[in-house]
């Protein structure tokens, strides 16, 4: 037995060493492969050590803890609340729902936009192109406060609609209902949506949905049975990357609230209750949530979408 | 099936003229061929029957009907691409029963309907199988069969073997041939190969830089090209200046007599094919500079007494001549056309 751990020991060294020594010095093509391969992704690799797998190893383990401020001990009380707490049931079904909600609103309206971008030649389509990308870079905070400025209690459109409903303007105010905060979200989930679904049109093949216009299919016949299949990879995709970014929505929810999510609970967990298990443990099933349904999602598409 | 016309049809994009006052008239059942270079704008023209652009200038009749505002959908015209254009998310039967479901066929017919044409296209064991597990040449029977279910008005076929190796263009262009002759389908096939085209329809449309340059038969076509343009795009062609006087055609190396009916003396530019110029014995003497080997033929270029250079077709059985050597030829007044004025 113990002659079979040294001999098993020996084989695992010797093999640590044949690795090292083929990157030191590769001999084969294939070598010299795999040594470009590992220089090229050293320093992700390094970083994702120490900001990826260290804290959540970490936060994996204090959301055990029996002490709400220091590690020690073990409990699965923290997750036993998530699972039996009225409370916290509702923030996660807030959660799916509003992710849910803001998913399918926003491959709705990004899927017309990207065929009429993708299909037609538009004027100025560059400077089309700029102002959809635009929100990709608009923080959840300036999205939300211009939705104070248009539906605020004092917004213009709130002014707007309040003088046509004869209603007072504060009753007729949503930037801090659900309705504003699912304004605001979609406003910036849109040209995510987009710029997947923008990839994947270019690869539609147009003749074949020439082909079905000839064959007597109208613009919508053809859209249904000829193009819809050939974007399903880009349609996953974008409801992977809408989904999971809904699920991680903050910015916004912080300043409308509207609605109570897992990550502003998180928030509160931390900064109000000063209970950093829970929020660790809440985390953990954010994580362990969006890391399956990511990879549940691309086992039956070939989405290119990164985990 | 139906007569289609094209009446001095002109598409415009931006600047750039595609298709030039174009008129072309497609008989019912004839099987219309337009060639040319690339860029010469048959493909605009093809796309313009289909319906995909609308002219700038000019009708479409189909049977009489104007159908230039007519969307592609209610045009019920075939359409068989270079690409193929199948739709891969589909099986084969589902690809050829897709149009007559888009023209509210119904359910057993469309089915019939397109197990004939599998049969008809020798296809029918592909049925159930997905069309990118096929091969090129199974591909575009799928293609054609598909176009032929919706029984279109015209066929349109666009550059319908390029990207098929040679043996099996050989081979689909003999029973595309027949095919079409069987149904007597009318058809445009749009093609920059002059080969096909001459050996597979009843007329040619020769197109350059968006101008019809001649319309014919492809024997009218090859024997009497309008121009220099055709004259050199359809077969190879030797084109020679030379000056008529008094019914003689004067080559600067030899004066014959004038092969055709000239109307004044002055400056014409000759057409001579290499298949017309016998080798062997002539006054004329040519010395070889270069020889292509072609299997059936050996193609061998020669510089005449005053220069010029000329395209010549050899015999296989001429293999002892070498480049450097001098052949006789002789020019036969018949096989000399004159194909136009050059001022």
């Amino acid at each position: 037995m113990a002659a079979d751990q040294v001999s098993t020991g020996t084989r695992a060294v010797e093999s640590v060493r044949t690795t090292v020594g083929s990157l030191v010095s590769p001999a084969s093509e294939r070598q010299r492969e795999i040594r470009r391969i590992v220089a090229l992704c050293l320093p992700f690799s390094v970083l994702l050590l120490f900001s990826g797998v260290f804290p959540l190893t970490e936060m994996f383990r204090i959301s055990f803890s029996e002490s709400r401020l220091v590690t020690e001990g073990f409990t699965v009380e923290y997750y036993r609340a998530m699972v039996t707490d009225p409370y916290y049931r509702n923030i996660a079904f807030n959660t799916l729902w509003f992710a849910a909600a803001t998913t399918v609103t926003s491959i709705a309206v990004a899927v017309p936009v990207a065929h009429a971008l993708e299909k037609y030649a538009l004027p100025a389509k560059s400077v089309i192109l700029t102002v959809l990308s635009f929100p990709n870079s608009l923080p959840g905070i300036v999205a939300a406060f211009m939705i104070i400025i248009l539906f605020g209690n004092t917004g213009i459109l709130s002014n707007v609609f309040a003088f046509l409903s004869g209603q007072s303007r504060i009753d007729v105010a949503i930037a801090t209902s659900v309705g504003g905060l699912f304004f605001a979200y979609i406003y910036s989930m849109i040209p995510r949506a987009l710029l997947l679904l923008r990839g994947t049109y270019a690869e539609v093949n147009t003749d074949a949905e020439e082909a079905a216009r000839v064959l007597g299919a109208t613009p919508l016949q053809t859209f249904r049975y000829v193009t819809l299949p050939q974007i399903k990879p880009g349609l996953i995709g974008a409801s992977i990357l809408v989904f999971r970014t809904g699920l991680a929505i903050f910015g916004t929810v912080l300043i409308l609230k509207g609605l109570l999510v897992w990550t502003l609970q998180i928030d509160r967990e931390l900064a109000q209750g000063f209970n950093i298990a829970q929020a660790s443990a809440m985390a953990t099933v954010w994580f362990v949530f969006v890391f399956g349904f990511t990879v549940l999602m691309l086992r039956y598409t070939s989405a290119e979408v990164s985990i | 099936m139906s007569e289609v016309s094209l009446e001095r049809v002109t598409k415009r994009f931006d600047s750039t003229v595609a298709v030039n006052d174009v008129s072309i008239d497609i008989d019912d059942g004839e099987v219309m061929g337009i060639v040319g270079p690339s860029g010469c704008g048959k493909t605009t023209a093809l796309r313009l029957v289909a319906g995909f652009e609308t002219p700038t200038d000019g009708t479409i009749r189909y049977d009489g009907d104007d159908v230039t505002h007519v969307p592609p959908e209610n045009r019920n015209v075939g359409l068989v691409f270079q690409s193929y254009a199948l739709f891969n998310n589909m099986s084969v039967l589902k690809n050829v029963t897709f149009g007559p479901k888009m023209h509210g066929v119904g359910k057993e017919e469309r089915r019939e309907r397109a197990h004939e044409l599998l049969e008809l296209l020798d296809i029918e064991e592909l049925a159930d199988r997905n069309p990118k597990t096929l091969s090129g040449g199974q591909q575009q029977r799928v293609g054609l069969a598909r176009a032929l279910a919706i029984e279109p008005h015209i066929l349109l076929l666009d550059e319908p073997m390029t990207g098929l190796d040679a043996k099996l263009k050989q081979t689909l262009r003999q029973e595309l041939g027949q095919l079409l002759d069987d149904l007597g389908v009318t058809t445009l096939y749009v093609t920059h190969d002059q080969e096909q085209a001459m050996s597979m329809c009843d007329r040619i449309a020769v197109m350059n830089e968006g101008h019809l340059e001649q319309i014919g038969t492809p024997a009218e076509i090859y024997e009497e090209p309008a121009n220099e343009f055709v004259a050199g795009f359809i077969g190879t062609a030797n084109l020679l200046d030379g000056t008529v006087r008094d019914g003689t055609l004067s080559l600067g190396f030899e004066d014959v007599d004038t092969p055709e009916a000239v109307a004044s003396n002055g400056a014409v530019t000759v057409l001579v094919r290499p298949d017309d110029i016998p080798v062997g014995s002539g006054p004329i003497d040519v010395e070889v500079t270069n020889l292509f080997y072609q299997g059936e033929h050996i193609q061998a270029t020669g510089e005449l007494p005053d220069g010029r250079e000329l395209t010549l077709r050899l015999d296989r059985s001429e293999t002892a001549v070498g480049i450097g050597d001098t052949i006789s030829i002789d020019f036969d007044p018949e096989s000399l056309h004159i194909i136009e004025s050059t001022r």
